[in-house]
Order: structure tokens, then C-alpha cells, then sequence
């Protein structure tokens, strides 16, 4: 332990994030990655004193123009004197648990404005656990006092889905080279994008991606019409075309909710309804949970060797755990 | 007793330095011994790399340089990093550097110096003894 890792106490910590310290922010961000307890009381006091600050959510596949997208949305929304955090989450290996986290090269003409803190964070090939550390990063972040806050994550898997659960709004982000819009279906973007970006726009076969999208979105809407339709906006993110109508779109959205507020509190109970049952199920699994992991191991145990059946180990675990 | 989270090492060139083969290359390796390397590429600055060292609470700074202009460009960082409180963060240097501007290099502040020709484990090595955390060399793919 250097002398840079002492730590302030709770109430000072606190106190410091939501002056808008970035230091004291890193670090603490640094502790919930490393699911360290200090960071436990701090996250609630700064949880209480939340400031709601719009989480905007940007997905889609690596190489879509994701970080592009967010480094221009920057810009646009720096030009109005709108202050941002970013946290740009990237995948790690699986067999070392190292990363390459290039999201912020991509965002680095930011990198020297006060008004913009990005911050990387990798999956570090947990066992879960990534989509709460992001989640109680982003009520550090809220609590620092910007006026955007921008989650990235590839949309590859569950995981990095789950963290969308911690957005208000969801860009997916598309290209023309991503095959047709069936495999948006797949993945269940569909039903998370509020926004489609679909970048790239200047590349054959854009339009076609369009009005698959279209279709999509408006199939939804004729089985939920009491919902925002999701937008869809062509981008050229490296030329900067199609930003102005991005953040158009999402300010139209941020409209609607404020104009339907039961569509609001439908969503936002949904969002805390997933994010609580992933942070149960986190729980119950997490291996330092005092005299909880050997009934969690037992039910393994007991359907590895056929002893129960999935469904009855599981019902054993939380009638033991109860 | 060496800390089980990954090293957060920063790599960055400064200045107008375009050749980025080494410190990508680098890049990879450190990912295969778990590290997690915030790449922040080419063309920045003293401020840019400084605030990224403080928002991504980074453990230690790897520096690449080609060009002979990296004594300027050090000194400027290692300068602006005691300014802004941030210089115990370690930071080491990649790439052609002149054995006998070393010395100055050190005086500087500069902890480690990795030229061509320097043995992974060297730089292995020194990221844990530098940052004490342990790497993840087990499961290190062979490369």
C-alpha cells in the first residue's frame, strides 16, 4: 500500500464525489471493481443524494462506431456547455482476465477537457458481477453532478446487456455490414433500443438496414402502442452527419417519458426489477458469502451427480439459504 | 502481500511519435499476463495523459517513443504529473531510447527504461515490483 492509497473517511469521500472530485471518484470506482466492502457505505450515502442524471446506454457490435458515436455525441454536447461522464466498458479475456481497453483513444481530443471524465472498465472474466460494479459506478458518476452520463458496452452478451438495465434511454448502434436486421431480432435488441443509430451510413445497403429496422420497430409497436417508438437515424459518425439528429432523437425521447410518466415508472420498475434480480443472483452465488457458498456448492454438487434435478436443487438452495 | 486486482497500466505516446507498432505489440502481451491496459494510442498530451492517469485510476504509465524528441516530451510530463499530485504514479519508457540519456531519464523521475531488445519478463517484472500487484502469469497465453 503506497501513501496515494490512503483513503479518506466515508463522510469525506462522499462529500468529495459530489463536489466533483475526480480522484476521490476514480478510487472508489476503483474499489467497487475490485468489490471492495470500503466502497459500500459510500455508495449509499451517495445513492441517497442521487441527482438523477440521464444515463444514456450505447450498444451494439465491436467495430460498429460505438466510441465514434460517443466522441462526436461529446462534442455536440460540449459545444452547449453540457458537462459528461462517460464509462466505457470493454470485454477481457477469458483465460487471463487482462484487457485492452481502447474505447477512450477514440474519445481522445476529450481528454483534456474538465468538462468530459471517461472512465474504462473491463469484464475482468468474472463470474458476473460486471453488470453491478458498472451499475455502482454509474451512481458514482451521477453523484459527481454532470449533466450526461454515457454507458458503452459491446452487445454481445448477457452480461454486458444487463448493464443497460442502468440506462434510460438505449442507443443500438447497427451498420450495414452487421447482416440484416433479423439478427437484431435475435439478440433482443429490438426490445432494448429506444434509438437506432445505423451507422455507416454511406456504405451499400444502409437504407435496406433502415427499413428492415422499420419494420421491426413498427411490428412492435402495433402489439405495444402504449410505448415510444423507437427512433431510427442514419450516422456517419468519423464525418460527424447524423449526430444532430441522434441527440434530437434522444432529447424526443426523454420528451415522451417526461410527457408519459407511466410509461416512466413502468420503466424504471422494470430496470430496478432486472438489476435487483441480477444483483440476487450475484449474491447468492458469490463465493465469501459467509456459510451461503457451501449450500450453493451442495446443490451444484447434487445435480452434478444426478442426486436432484435442476429445478429441486435449486429449491433446496433457497429453502436452505432462507 | 501482493494485491490479487490487475495492474491498470496507461500506455500513450506523446507528441507527433506515429510509429506504434511496439507499444501495440506490447499491449497485447500485458493483456495476456491480466493486465488492463487503458490504450490511449498516439498524438497526446502531457494534460490528456494525466487526466486519463487520474479518471481511470491507473496503477503506472508506459511512454513509447521512437523519434529522439523523448527527453523534451518526459521531462514535460513527469513535470505537469509533480504538479498535479500524481507523480508517484510509476512511469516507464519503451521503445529507441539512447543508454546514455538514461541517467537524465532517472533523474527525471523515470523508473524504468525498456529498449530494444528488453526481455519481457524484465518489463513483467518490473510492472509488479513497480505497482505491487501481481500478474496473471499462469494463465498467460505463449507468445
Amino acid at each position: 500500500m503506497n501513501a496515494r492509497r490512503s483513503n479518506p473517511s466515508v463522510e469525506d469521500w462522499a462529500e468529495k464525489v459530489v463536489a466533483g472530485d475526480w480522484r476521490a471518484a476514480a478510487r472508489l470506482i476503483t474499489l467497487i471493481e475490485g468489490g471492495d466492502a470500503t466502497a459500500d457505505p459510500i455508495l449509499q450515502k451517495l445513492f441517497a443524494a442521487g441527482r438523477d442524471t440521464p444515463v444514456i446506454g450505447i450498444t451494439g457490435p465491436a467495430g460498429a462506431g460505438k466510441s465514434t458515436i460517443v466522441d462526436q455525441l461529446l462534442a455536440h454536447w460540449r459545444a452547449s456547455d453540457l458537462t459528461v461522464a462517460v464509462l466505457a466498458v470493454d470485454p477481457s479475456s477469458p483465460i487471463t482476465g487482462g484487457a485492452v481497453l481502447g474505447d477512450r483513444m477514440r474519445m481522445g481530443r476529450h481528454n483534456t477537457d474538465p468538462g468530459v471524465f471517461i472512465r474504462s472498465m473491463s469484464a475482468r472474466g468474472q463470474l458476473g458481477g460486471l453488470s453491478s460494479a458498472a451499475g455502482d459506478a454509474l451512481i458514482v458518476l451521477d453523484a459527481m453532478g454532470f449533466d450526461r452520463i454515457v454507458v458503452e458496452t459491446v452487445g454481445t452478451g448477457q452480461n454486458e446487456i444487463d448493464i443497460l438495465h442502468y440506462a434510460q434511454a438505449t442507443i443500438v448502434v447497427q451498420t450495414p455490414a452487421g447482416g440484416d436486421a433479423v439478427q437484431a431480432l435475435k439478440a433482443g435488441l429490438l426490445e432494448i433500443a429506444d434509438v437506432f443509430a445505423v451507422n455507416k451510413a454511406d456504405l451499400a445497403g444502409a437504407d435496406r438496414v433502415v427499413s428492415q429496422l422499420r419494420e421491426a420497430v413498427e411490428d412492435r409497436y402495433v402489439l405495444d402502442h402504449d410505448d415510444w417508438r423507437a427512433a431510427i437515424v442514419k450516422v456517419q459518425a468519423s464525418a460527424n452527419i447524423g449526430i444532430t439528429e441522434l441527440d434530437g432523437a434522444l432529447s424526443a425521447f426523454f420528451d415522451y417519458l417526461a410527457a408519459h410518466p407511466a410509461v416512466q415508472e413502468k420503466r424504471r420498475k422494470a430496470r430496478i426489477r432486472a438489476a435487483l434480480t441480477n444483483r440476487v443472483a450475484e449474491m447468492l452465488k458469490k463465493p465469501n458469502l459467509v456459510g451461503r457458498t457451501s449450500a450453493f456448492d451442495l446443490a451444484i454438487d447434487s445435480v452434478l451427480n444426478r442426486r436432484a434435478d435442476p429445478r429441486s436443487a435449486a429449491a433446496n438452495f433457497i429453502a436452505a439459504v432462507r | 502481500m501482493m494485491s490479487s486486482q490487475p495492474i491498470r497500466c496507461l500506455l500513450a505516446m506523446l507528441g507527433t511519435d506515429v510509429h506504434s507498432k511496439g507499444i501495440r505489440t506490447l499491449a497485447r502481451l500485458l493483456r495476456d499476463y491480466g493486465v488492463e491496459v487503458i490504450y490511449l494510442g498516439e498524438h497526446n498530451t502531457a494534460e490528456g495523459v494525466i487526466n486519463a492517469v487520474i479518471a481511470e485510476d491507473a496503477d503506472i504509465v508506459g511512454l513509447s517513443y521512437s523519434t529522439s524528441t523523448y527527453l523534451h516530451y518526459t521531462r514535460e510530463l513527469m513535470e505537469k504529473m509533480q504538479a498535479a499530485g500524481v507523480s508517484d504514479v510509476p512511469v516507464m519508457l519503451g521503445g529507441l531510447i539512447h543508454a546514455e540519456d538514461e541517467p537524465e531519464l532517472a533523474a527525471m523521475g523515470v523508473k524504468g527504461v525498456f529498449g530494444p531488445g528488453a526481455p519481457i519478463d524484465a518489463v513483467l517484472d518490473f510492472l509488479e515490483s513497480a505497482t505491487g500487484k501481481a500478474l496473471s502469469r499462469s494463465g498467460a497465453l505463449d507468445n
